[in-house]
């Protein structure tokens, strides 16, 4: 049981998304980084998906309310158990009535969302399959919202005589992706890509691309040299998925990412891949990022490294636990 | 023979009910023979009790900290370019003074006690063998 202590908003409850609902107009949500959040599961012994808590604002606090197992991904935030410092990708063990305090993001790495996993997930009802909030909706996670100061959440069990304090290596430097120093992220060519001028095509792939402020869970609204079409286009609604990058009349394009509705009508200049989503999750504001074109099969071979550094997580967690609990 | 020979020794005066620790008188002695010599620290140890005199070594001996595992030792967790205990630096009991990264985990070399690290043993980002020497870890007194 963990009771929030601050009122930093946009701190939510997610899995790893509502997946197969966009039929319905459902949108994904889910964690936008969804590798942090996996990895933070299998730390803790946890289904892959088990609800966590991400937190994009900081500082932030919360009170164990009871003895309490826990993972901290994503974010490296200067974390601290009462006043004891927290190593970042870790497992901790936390006794009742400690305080949880995340810090402001820091390092070279930095990374703008921290992941809280609890042993045996965040307890909250399912809805359409997901434990996600759906903000725009107003359902799913805790009570369809935002968690806000005084909120009590319960977790799946206390992780009593699960080992922890051990960590992991994060993602970001076991599979680093970055172009002339600069972080990337790969992109499919969409629909209507090739309707836009030859010189905005290369200057897409080529040139740097600014996080705005106007980016959040909903989309990413960048800045960079505006996008040409060779001849305006109208189009009619459309079904869209997170990392569509849509191209509206500013020419400045704009990410959809885990909140982003199931529809859109701007023309569609890219996607980027799946397995990348987490890379932009974490790009924080005002950071640059770089695109890199790729194919569908590359795609495919990203998704399957995602999944293979996922299952060797799980086995060394598992050969690491076993030892520990033989001894 | 020696030792037997004592502890019948001891056992006849447990049965003659005489005391078996050092009387406060017994101890003023040996702490004024003691003022007499050069001897900084004295420690006497009896089936029945240890008596210290003096301060204790101001260094005990240091501990050497070895690898549980088959690994890469890593001085700072790998988002941190700063060593999790530089050389020197008080650590309390528990926290990690190094890592040991073995694929995706990392496992950490815990302070046995509160110290400080005195000497690295291994080279940074060094793949090292099961109880391979790390650190050697000089306990504060």
């Amino acid at each position: 049981m963990i009771e929030i202590l601050s009122n930093a908003a946009l701190a939510t409850v997610q899995d790893l998304g509502r997946n197969g609902s966009l039929r319905w107009g459902v949108g994904t949500s889910g964690a936008m980084d969804d590798l942090a959040l996996a990895a933070g599961n299998l730390m803790l012994g946890n289904p892959v998906g088990a609800a966590g808590i991400e937190i994009p604002v900081f500082p932030f606090k919360l009170r164990f309310g009871a003895d309490c197992a826990f993972a901290l991904t994503g974010a490296d935030c200067d974390a601290r158990l009462d006043e004891r410092p927290l190593l970042p990708w870790w497992t901790h063990r936390a006794r009742a009535g400690e305080v949880l305090a995340l810090g402001v993001p820091k390092g070279p790495m930095r990374a703008s969302r921290a992941l809280l996993c609890l042993s045996g997930g965040v307890d909250v009802p399912e809805v359409l399959g997901s434990r996600s909030t759906q903000l725009r909706g107003a359902f799913g996670g805790f009570e369809g919202r935002a968690l806000k100061r005084g909120d009590v959440l319960r977790c799946g069990h206390d992780g009593h005589g699960r080992p922890t304090g051990f960590g992991l290596v994060p993602p970001a430097l076991a599979m680093p992706l970055q172009r002339d120093g600069i972080a990337a992220v790969r992109v499919l060519p969409a629909a209507e890509y090739l309707a836009f001028e030859p010189a905005s095509r290369e200057a897409f792939w080529n040139r740097d691309w600014k996080i705005t402020a106007q980016s959040d869970r909903y989309g990413y609204r960048l800045d960079g040299e505006a996008l040409r079409p060779i001849a305006p286009m109208e189009l009619l609604s459309h079904g869209i998925v997170p990392g569509v990058i849509q191209v509206p009349h500013s020419g400045q394009p704009i990410v959809q990412m885990r909140d982003a509705q199931p529809s859109g009508g701007y023309p569609k200049f890219g996607t980027v891949i799946e397995a990348d989503l987490w890379r932009l999750g974490q790009a924080p504001i005002g950071s640059r990022i770089r695109f890199i074109e790729t194919t569908w099969a590359q795609a495919v071979a990203a998704r399957d490294e995602a999944r293979q550094w996922l299952a060797k997580v799980e086995r060394m967690v598992s050969l690491h636990c076993s030892a520990r609990g033989a001894r | 023979m020696a030792g037997e020979g004592r502890t019948d020794g001891v056992a006849a005066l447990q049965r003659a009910g005489r005391p078996v620790k050092k009387t406060d008188a017994q101890r003023e002695d040996i702490a004024r023979w003691l003022a007499g010599t050069d001897i900084g620290y004295f420690e006497l140890r009896t089936p029945f009790e240890t008596l210290r005199f003096g301060a204790p070594q101001a260094h005990p001996a240091p501990t050497t900290l070895r690898a549980a595992s088959v690994g890469v030792f890593r001085r700072a967790h790998p988002l941190h370019a700063a060593a999790l205990a530089p050389i020197g630096e008080p650590v309390p009991a528990g926290q990690a003074v190094g890592v040991l990264q073995i694929g995706p985990l990392l496992l950490p070399v815990l302070a046995p006690v509160a110290g400080r690290v005195a000497r690295w043993l291994a080279d940074d980002g060094a793949a090292v063998g099961f109880g391979a020497a790390l650190i050697e870890f000089q306990e504060t007194t």
